[in-house]
């Protein structure tokens, strides 16, 4: 499990020790009831479609994830070894949610899936991935997305 | 993850996340975070399992109705465990085949290349069966021979070619690596009579009992004495598991 104390050495000080941006202030945005909100997916993961160019390095970049891709259509070129990736060659969803995130939409509990998706490497240095994360912030506007949800792994 | 939920935040959209790393979450404050207790590579908790993933995923985006924050709550349950997660399944589970011994006459690094090769071909017939009963594999790059060609050409300086002009071999290496595994691991679980291992029972057998696993440390560690840096820091950390 991803409790600190449950990782074996050396993982458990290197993940204690990784650095960490701080900020002096969080950012708010209020949004709609959730009911009404149009979601996009943000994963860190390094998954991009299957022919796009794989993750190389710590660029901070990210792919675009198209809304119609198929679970064949996704693959992961994260640049770390140290996690699980057993749970993704079984299931996208455990890393990449997508078809929970539509069964919300077709049961009202979410407005609506956005139809586009994106995915940044997370291994990648937070600072250098300030610039594409306002680049992308337009295209969710663009996708009229109201809110993110970004998941780790 | 949480730099992403602040930088987004910053410029209009509004971000729920799940955090892995609680005390990481803690320091970056993002404005609203679901810490899950789940291994790392499962942010949703369990493959397989679309009544869990939806539980995770309402939590994270339920936070999404909070009216101030920053918001950090902790998921309630622990990930399901299965009937082969148990400490007893994981014990048993071994890979059904029982590969075969090495020839003789053969340098170590060929000795290793040839095991290899002979691994391959009895998972091979494994690894068919399921492609033509699954649409989807996992396999990033290469196909199952190309990165075994790839990492053994390196290991034997035998020019090995990335296949693609844009990749360095650095990036290529670690491609082939991740394939190779993944190849592993769609084989070994797909052979009758077995259920899948879990990350953990696939990750011992994997480095401990496998020709592919002891090939892919002897790649890491020409890596390290390479002049190229990128190839230094890729067989020091992103070949071989931490711990492994």
């Amino acid at each position: 499990m991803a409790r600190l104390e449950n990782l074996t050495e050396p993982m458990r000080s290197h993940i204690a020790d990784l650095p960490c941006p701080q900020f002096d202030h969080t950012p708010w945005v209020n949004v709609p009831e959730l009911a009404n909100q149009r979601i996009a997916i943000i994963s860190t993961a390094g998954l991009h479609r299957r022919g796009d160019r794989p993750f190389g390095g710590m660029d901070g970049d990210f792919r675009v994830i198209d809304g119609t891709s198929k679970a064949e259509d996704l693959v992961m070129t994260h640049i770390s070894t140290n996690f699980d990736r057993t749970g993704f060659q079984q299931d996208w969803n455990v890393v990449f949610p997508i078809d929970r995130l539509r069964q919300l939409a077709d049961e009202n509990r979410i407005g609506s899936v956005a139809d586009f998706h994106y995915s940044f490497m997370g291994a990648a240095d937070p600072s250098k991935m300030a610039p594409s994360a306002e680049n992308l912030a337009g295209l969710l506007k663009g996708d009229n997305v109201d809110a993110a949800v970004l998941i780790p792994v | 993850m949480g730099a992403l939920a602040h930088y987004l935040e910053a410029k209009g959209i509004a971000t729920t996340q799940i955090s892995l790393i609680r005390v990481h979450t803690e320091k970056i404050h993002p404005p609203r975070a679901l810490w899950v207790p789940f291994d790392l590579g499962r942010p949703l908790g369990v493959p397989d399992d679309p009544s869990f993933q939806k539980k995770v995923l309402v939590s994270a985006l339920e936070l999404l109705n909070a009216r101030s924050g920053p918001v950090l709550v902790d998921f309630s349950e622990e990930a399901p465990v299965g009937a082969d997660d148990s400490d007893a399944a994981q014990a048993a589970w071994s890979c059904p085949i029982s590969f075969s011994a090495p020839e003789q006459a053969e340098t170590d690094l060929e000795k290793q290349v040839s095991a290899l090769r002979r691994e391959m071909t009895e998972l091979m017939p494994w690894y068919d069966k399921r492609r033509k009963e699954q649409s989807r594999t996992a396999l990033a790059n290469f196909e199952p021979d190309a990165a075994a060609g790839l990492l053994c050409d390196y290991l034997l300086d035998q020019s090995p070619e990335p296949g693609d002009s844009e990749m360095t071999l650095a990036v290529a290496i670690r491609l082939a690596v991740q394939d190779l595994k993944t190849f592993y691991y769609e084989a070994a679980s797909h052979q009758p009579g077995t259920t899948p291992p879990t990350s953990r029972e696939f990750a011992r057998w994997f480095w401990t009992q496998t020709a592919a696993g002891h090939l892919i440390r002897s790649v890491s560690e020409k890596c390290k004495t390479e002049p190229d840096k990128t190839l230094q820091m890729t067989g020091k950390a992103f070949l071989v598991p931490m711990g492994w």
